[in-house]
């Protein structure tokens, strides 16, 4: 049977297929067997918002499949997009924690599928297990170092072209193409989101994309994005 | 009538930051119903004290500060097993506890004085994130997770820090779920300090506001 937004969904997290990849999700099995009972299953379609920036933390959102895109935005409707989470990451977590209002505004980018938890269940059930406790702690620095990279390149940048090469070179190294000479990148966002990533416009990255392209540093293949010139992207990133 | 004051009268401040140990000289003025009227205080001597370095907080078991601090405040029990994992130094004014992009050794906890945070660009230019007081634990995120520090710490006054060793740290944390909890908590209080600066730097004009040319009116 089809479930809704042509998704599999995944019921049970003991017996997820896709549990022992995951950072968050790999625990033992009473930890599990205890975050089954607090989870919901849920499905969203496409351009759903899970939770706004400023709304009182509701739970935590365990992404199990699709995309989410975590934004920030200033009080004149200007947005700046921090990261596109992927599957095993849970989202709304140091919000829930704390206490405090949500930091980041989650939209899904495709169909999800996410396990919620209510944030009273999960504070419970942190208590309980140290191991949980841990996994957390772990994802939280991890937040927190992406965070800081992001500061690092929005604060210390000094050009648009700058930071959009070195996104473009962290995206090749995510997709495990950082080796390769000529490494190729599948972009899966507008150049409207593009420039949300890096606090430019998206007039500013339109015309970036095409002076890359016009001094043979880059090359579009329809939505694939070959790097021709890696060492002028370097040189570009460390100007 | 006044009398001559007395010579051997000595008076002992201490200061409670523990760096300082102050000895005044001075005089107490009586009346002649021997009633204080008056002290004067004729020299202050700063003296360095070689107990003041034991007197620092050797054991956080006695640690005058625990009360106050949310990480500090731990169980009897605890806090015994984190006295004996942790190893105390006291740092001078402009020491480096760790530099961005080093293998994480493990967390220190700052038990006096300031530490400055900042990061750093490829071309070295830096930026500052915060700073650090009293109480807080520096590099925690980074030993958690075992990627490399994520940012450079330095001290900003002569200070004491508790370190820990990353592997002890893990086990302690294991064995102590409060304590965990506590961590888990101020690494989500960093992840919004962290947000709020990302909304600083990138969301803040670039330009500045223009400033409006005020015409004088016509009179």
């Amino acid at each position: 049977m089809l479930s809704p937004y042509g998704l599999d969904i995944v019921e049970s997290c003991l017996t997820c297929k896709l549990r022992s990849e995951q950072i968050f999700c790999d625990l033992p099995e009473a930890a599990l067997q205890s975050f089954e009972q607090i989870k919901y299953a849920t499905a969203y379609p496409k351009g759903a918002i899970l939770f706004v920036e400023g709304q009182a933390p509701r739970g935590i959102f365990v992404l199990c499949k699709g995309r989410v895109k975590l934004s920030i935005c200033s009080t004149d409707g200007k947005t700046l997009i921090l990261k596109i989470a992927e599957a095993g990451e849970v989202l709304g977590l140091s919000a829930s924690v704390s206490g405090k209002p949500y930091e980041l505004t989650a939209e899904t980018i495709d169909p999800c599928q996410i396990n919620f938890v209510k944030r009273d269940d999960f504070l419970r059930f942190l208590k309980e297990h140290a191991d949980a406790c841990l996994r957390v702690a772990e994802q939280l620095s991890e937040k927190y170092n992406a965070a800081c990279r992001e500061i690092r390149s929005l604060g210390l940048s000094h050009s648009a072209a700058e930071k959009l090469a070195k996104l473009l070179l962290e995206w090749t190294v995510k997709n495990g193409e950082g080796a390769k000479q000529e490494p190729r990148i599948k972009l899966a966002l507008t150049h409207e989101e593009i420039a949300q990533m890096i606090g430019t416009s998206r007039e500013t990255v339109t015309r970036l994309f095409a002076e890359l392209k016009k001094r043979q540093i880059i090359q579009a293949k329809g939505s694939t994005l070959v790097i021709r010139n890696k060492s002028a992207l370097k040189a570009l990133a460390t100007a | 009538m006044v009398r001559h004051p007395t010579p051997d009268f000595v008076v002992c401040a201490w200061a409670r930051n523990c760096q300082k140990f102050w000895f005044c000289f001075g005089a107490l003025w009586r009346d002649s119903r021997c009633r204080v009227t008056r002290i004067t205080v004729s020299a202050r001597l700063k003296i360095y004290n070689p107990l003041m370095d034991r007197d620092t907080q050797p054991s956080c078991v006695h640690c005058a500060f625990r009360a106050e601090r949310p990480f500090c405040d731990m169980s009897p029990d605890a806090i015994r097993g984190f006295d004996e994992i942790k190893e105390l130094s006291v740092l001078g004014k402009g020491a480096l506890l760790f530099a961005e992009g080093a293998t994480p050794r493990g967390a220190y906890v700052l038990c006096e004085g300031r530490a400055k945070l900042s990061i750093c660009s490829e071309g070295g230019k830096p930026l500052m994130l915060r700073v650090a007081g009293p109480g807080e634990v520096l590099g925690l995120g980074a030993t958690l997770s075992g990627d490399a520090y994520e940012v450079t710490v330095e001290l900003l006054d002569k200070a004491q820090v508790a370190f820990v060793n990353r592997d002890d740290l893990l086990t302690f944390l294991r064995e102590n779920p409060t304590i965990c909890m506590e961590v888990v908590r101020r690494l989500s209080n960093d992840l919004h300090g962290a947000y709020e600066r990302v909304r600083a730097v990138g969301l803040s004009r670039a330009r500045r506001p223009r400033i409006r040319r005020v015409r004088p009116a016509a009179s």
